[in-house]
């Protein structure tokens, strides 16, 4: 029979939480129940409580969820403390069993409060009734119980100190199964402490949340099309998988020492040979011999505002050096990328994106997931957007939205829920253009937008 | 890098070059030897998307001659180990690979081909 388990939540990145908390069940075939009231499942709530069949799944979860503080299991709540004593004398099956000699650990805290030392023992007493004979151990006790108070998040308003104490939302109360110990990996991978890193790195919580979306473990093959400096390769690889690297710039894979720079980081991760490779060129002109090769791909593709998208070709008439620089390369490539730089033109975001949802079609096995950032004007942002760059045998997983006010971006999981076999796409606009559909989605000439300062349309009219 | 893991999935992609533009052919290559994680389910479900008569030459062409010509249908640990060894742990540091067909030569510089196009090989 499912028991209930408390999941402590840190209170960041909450939409990716629930998508979070899906991928990881997932990947472990982990069957749960969500609370059936939408505000308990809310996810900018430091608190939810799930059904499992097991509290080894929750330790699992709580093993590899970066978003997870810790588990409890499931003793009782309210929204004052004698609603939450009266479920816990009725989940009295759950703890008898360690009242007789069992040592432990009594904690009462809160979210966004403190809670003053005389209430805390006040709180404690009123626990009596459950009668435990065990010691009192602060050090190693053989379980912690847990009563946690709720507060409302105060935007902007200093509080006294302990002022409104006792007004909490809803209390809760469990044992401690497990912390997260995932949530360390953010220190672990932070981006400053790295060997090799530049200006397009991604944060580490962002791609351990992101290598999470792909169900990274060991045994798969991942990988990423604008590699830079493979801030996802490294978490994905630490879980376990085998990753490919490609960039159209192999300077930001190599960095300027002879390791190239991504191998380095990889190194002091413990993962170098995860990587599997790392290869130059342009994701529009790729040479995958065939497709589905891939359980994943991740990726931040470039939106051009730190590393411009761009794709080989011309924009316009090559200048005499670069002509020169063409020819030398045709008659005798370097292999180091260098001096030769082919001429590219730019690549407009939302055909970017409807590319790799193509590409993923063809690239993934079938079940295969495509994970990337989608960046997008906050105020013009509808659902349908996401839409636009679907295509036949995809299907939307996860939708999580990191925002920064005018602009954010959104992390999409899309599945390939197809086994038919596609051809690769062929990335040519031309053809593109006549099927395009009538919506225009707001990340359509993104970069455009982000360096006039997201203008509205109106705004542009009025001045 | 580059593995023959890589080396069986990357075909010439310039303009045109539709046949015969696979396997790329290694030249004056420098060789490193490097352990990866052994893990058979993975190579068991990699070995379809293989082209084994490419791996093999590949292999013996740089001095590995531990697979057979023919992929076996028995797949017992000797031979998952040696797949696993030329798959995963043969690296080409240095050289280049050239296609048998259209000539293009793809560049290999610590560990990183380039397998950029130049303008007019480009569709
Ligand atoms: C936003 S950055 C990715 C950053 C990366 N996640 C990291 O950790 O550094 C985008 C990358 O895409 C590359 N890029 C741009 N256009 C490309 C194309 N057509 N094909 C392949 N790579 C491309 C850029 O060189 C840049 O390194
Ligand atoms: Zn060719």
């Amino acid at each position: 029979m499912p028991s209930r388990y408390l999941f402590h939540y840190a209170q960041v990145h909450n939409e990716f939480r629930l998508p979070e908390l899906q991928s990881i069940a997932e990947l472990y075939g982990i069957p749960y129940t969500l609370p059936q009231n939408p505000e308990d499942r809310d996810s900018t709530r430091p608190f939810m409580i799930v059904e499992l069949d097991e509290e080894e799944h929750a330790r699992m979860l709580a093993r590899r969820c970066i978003l997870i503080k810790a588990v409890y299991e499931y003793y009782g709540h309210g929204s004052t403390y004698d609603e939450l004593h009266e479920v816990n004398r009725k989940n009295e099956s759950l703890w008898a069993r360690y009242v007789q000699d069992t040592s432990f650990r009594f904690l009462v805290t809160s979210s966004k409060h403190k809670i003053p030392q005389s209430r805390q023992r006040e709180v404690i007493e009123n626990f009596a009734y459950m009668g435990f004979l065990g010691k009192i151990d602060m050090k190693s006790p053989e379980i912690i119980l847990t009563c946690f108070e709720e507060y409302e998040e105060r935007h902007g308003t200093t509080r006294v100190k302990h002022e409104g104490d006792g007004e909490f939302r809803q209390v809760f109360f469990g044992r401690l199964i497990e912390e997260g110990s995932a949530r360390q990996l953010v220190g672990k991978f932070d981006v400053k402490k790295r060997s090799y890193y530049g200006n397009t790195s991604m944060e580490a919580e962002i791609s351990l949340l992101m290598a999470n979306q792909t169900l990274a473990s060991p045994g798969k093959l991942i990988y990423d099309p604008f590699m830079g400096t493979g801030s996802m390769a490294y978490p994905t690889g630490y879980f376990g998988a085998l990753v490919f690297g490609s960039d159209i710039d192999g300077r930001q894979m190599r960095g300027k020492q002879k390791t190239p720079g991504v191998i380095r980081a990889a190194t002091q991760y413990g993962i170098a040979s995860r990587i599997v490779d790392l290869a130059t060129f342009d994701v529009t002109h790729n040479p995958w011999r065939c497709g589905e090769l891939f359980d994943s791909i991740v990726t931040d593709p470039p939106y051009g505002v730190r590393a411009g998208a761009k794709r080989l070709g011309r924009k316009r008439e090559l200048s005499e050096r670069q002509k020169e620089l063409c020819l030398q390369h045709s008659l005798a490539p370097r292999p180091d990328d260098q001096p030769y730089i082919p001429p590219t033109k730019p690549y407009e975001l939302s055909h970017l994106a409807t590319d790799l949802v193509l590409l993923a079609r063809y690239l993934l096995k079938p079940g295969g997931r495509l994970v990337f950032f989608l960046p997008t004007v906050t105020d013009e942002y509808e659902e349908v957007d996401i839409h636009t760059m679907m295509c036949e045998g995809m299907e939307l997983v996860a939708n999580s939205l990191q925002d920064f006010g005018s602009w954010g971006r959104r992390l999409v999981t899309i599945r390939k829920v197809t086994k038919e076999r596609y051809p690769p796409p062929t990335f040519d606009p031309m053809l593109r253009e006549a099927n395009e559909e009538t919506h225009i989605p707001a990340h359509k000439d993104f970069r455009e937008k982000y360096f006039q300062g997201f203008k509205s349309k109106a705004d542009e009219t009025k001045g | 890098m580059v593995r023959l893991i890589t080396h069986n999935l990357l075909a010439c992609h310039a303009k045109d070059c539709n046949t015969n533009n696979f396997p790329l052919e290694f030249k004056d290559v420098q060789l490193e030897i490097r352990e990866a994680d052994f893990n058979p389910d993975f190579l068991k479900g990699f070995m379809p998307k293989i082209e084994w008569k490419a791996l093999v030459d590949t292999a013996r062409q740089l001095g590995d001659t531990s697979l057979p010509l023919e992929q076996p249908e028995m797949l017992d640990d000797e031979f998952l180990k040696n797949l696993h060894h030329v798959l995963l742990e043969i690296h080409v540091e240095e050289g280049s690979m050239t296609c048998p067909n259209c000539k293009h030569v793809y560049p290999i510089s610590n560990g990183i081909p380039n397998m950029l196009l130049a303008e007019h090989e480009i569709g």
